[in-house]
């Protein structure tokens, strides 16, 4: 049985195993036969608990029921001429988000706060819910029409082939290279939600919520594919001209404004909070790194949000009436300009891929830009003023921690980290750096 | 509502139990005979009760032969403080004016003395 003990012990966080080895040896004590089991039937709950395997089971099975339904909902017929391609991509995107976090639990370790967690299965949402809805747009884009004005449409627009039939060009450069930026996008998430990359609850929750704004813009002007067209529908007569005259100028101008503001504002906020050490230079890298990394989340996700609404907008739109109906609602439109639409907004897809670059190196740039100007607004600590002129007051010397014999900390690699974030939530047993020491807030 | 701070009746019963002999470490079975509790229970209470320095821990320095060395616990300077705060409100609620179950001294399951380790345990 001690093997066992052993066994289940690993699985505990670090600062934890002693105790599932305490519980162990201690079972030895215990009178044999029930009041034994009884003992290592305890032991097994606890490590159970401390290891979290209900909520770790609960996250494999949410991910494996998504996952599952994302690759269902994608995974094309055998007809269709790029199926082995199509299902190579659907296979390599579901591998990259299984093992992915597991490279980056074992490099960079698990999230440590619930702005992290979100943020992860928001990312993953989102992929997940990309996959579908670019098959859907791929396979419409490919299909011939049967006949009638979709295929005189679909002739007068140069296509060529059998009416019904599938004629995607099994593209092997253009998966891979959307897998690579699948990948990269996935890495960076992971990394900036991982506890070693300290990056603050507060810096990703600002990051975060700037990216939503910016994305509902973004999806506000171009529901139906990334162009140089507004392609939104609610904006009557944006659908073939250059910006028209009222609102919609007024949003083209918000998403541009938010396109470059929102992460400057995020940078901005959350170099402003971060609480810096004694130390300029440390101080200066502490603030540096919260505002690209609130600049970077701050696009990524306005990227991500985008993405999703405008291809599923885009893939319901060529395959529900209703959506047609009301998107276009009071405009009378013949069945060639209906086609023409949907071949149209089918035709933007790759648009949201060169966004899905764009907006985080943007977000990059200006998160670092606005951690630079909040660090002018509120200069680094000198002397023995941590805080800066009208910063915070430097914290009280504090006595070294006694060697008294207690456990490590699970969280004790955390202490010294510089300008660890003081983000005022003060959740119950999360580690904060305080003064010179770590210590537990109620 | 009950406060964050406010203890547990199951965490006032090992309070109570290492209250008893404050200086002494005692292990893991002899504060499950004392308070009844499964280990289940008991030691997720001690690990948090370690968490905010109410308890301290360490191994036995001298196992007995053939045996694995034992986990000893006993209250801090600030956890004997607030086992006694505690163990005092709770007394004070006692309709009957008894002492509070656990409070008073009460003969130990397996009380036997830990060796060196209650003098001077070794910290692993």
């Amino acid at each position: 049985m001690s093997w066992l003990g052993r066994a289940g012990a690993r699985l505990m966080p670090a600062g934890r195993r002693d105790w599932a080895e305490a519980v162990w040896a201690e079972a030895r004590e215990v009178p044999p036969g029930w009041p034994r089991l009884a003992w290592r039937a305890g032991g097994a709950w606890l490590m159970a608990r401390e290891a979290q395997m209900v909520h770790r089971t609960g996250t494999l099975l949410l991910f494996t029921a998504a996952a599952g339904a994302a690759a269902w909902s994608a995974w094309p017929a055998s007809a269709v001429s790029h199926a082995a391609t199509a299902r190579a991509d659907i296979i390599a995107t579901v591998l990259l988000l299984a093992a992915l976090p597991l490279l980056a639990r074992w490099f960079l370790g698990p999230p440590d706060n619930r702005a992290a967690r979100w943020l992860r299965a928001g990312g993953y949402a989102a992929i997940l819910a990309i996959m579908p809805a670019k098959a859907a747009i791929l396979l419409f884009n490919g299909t011939v029409p049967r006949g009638g004005p979709g295929l005189h449409t679909f002739h007068v627009l140069g296509g060529h082939g059998v009416p019904g039939s599938v004629s995607v060009d099994p593209s092997v450069a253009g998966d891979i290279a959307i897998l690579v930026l699948t990948a990269c996008g996935l890495a960076v998430i992971l990394a900036l939600t991982a506890r070693r990359t300290r990056v603050a609850p507060a810096t990703l929750a600002i990051g975060a919520g700037t990216g939503l704004a910016l994305g509902a813009a973004m999806y506000a002007v171009d529901p139906l594919g990334v162009n140089r067209y507004v392609t939104a529908p609610w904006l009557r007569g944006t659908w073939t001209d250059q910006i028209p005259a009222g609102p919609a100028q007024y949003l083209v101008a918000l998403a541009w404004i938010l396109l470059f503001g929102a992460p400057l504002a995020a940078g901005a906020i959350a170099a402003w909070r971060c609480h810096v050490p004694d130390d300029p230079g440390e101080a200066s890298a502490a603030r540096a790194w919260q505002g690209f990394a609130a600049g970077l989340v701050s696009g990524g996700v306005g990227a991500l949000f985008v993405t999703v609404l405008g291809t599923g907008t885009t893939a319901l739109l060529v395959r529900s009436a209703w959506l047609r109906g009301w998107l276009y609602h009071g405009q009378h439109l013949t069945a060639t300009v209906v086609y023409g639409r949907e071949v149209f907004a089918t035709g933007n897809l790759v648009g949201y891929f060169v966004l899905l670059v764009a907006f985080p190196f943007i977000g990059l740039m200006m998160g670092l830009t606005g951690a630079g100007i909040a660090t002018t607004i509120r200069p680094l600590p000198d002397g023995g003023n941590p805080g800066g002129p009208g910063g915070p007051p430097a914290p009280e010397p504090v006595p070294d921690p006694p060697e008294d014999g207690r456990l490590p900390d699970p969280g004790a690699d955390q202490t010294g980290l510089p300008g660890r974030y003081d983000d005022g939530q003060g959740d119950q047993g999360t580690p904060r750096l305080v003064g010179a020491v770590l210590e537990r807030v109620p | 509502m009950k406060s964050r701070r406010e203890f547990s009746p199951q965490t006032l019963s090992v309070l109570a139990a290492l209250f008893q002999e404050p200086s002494r470490w005692q292990h893991g079975y002899a504060l499950a005979s004392q308070t009844g509790l499964r280990s289940g229970t008991l030691y997720p209470i001690l690990i948090r009760l370690a968490d905010r320095g109410l308890v301290e821990v360490c191994w036995q320095e001298e196992p007995q032969p053939g045996r694995p060395r034992r986990h000893l616990y006993r209250l801090t300077a600030g956890g004997l403080a607030s086992a006694a705060g505690a163990l005092a409100a709770r007394a004070g609620r006692q309709p009957t004016g008894r002492p509070a179950a656990g409070v008073g001294p009460r003969a130990r399951g397996s009380g036997q003395p830990v060796g060196r380790a209650a003098a001077a345990p070794a910290v692993r």
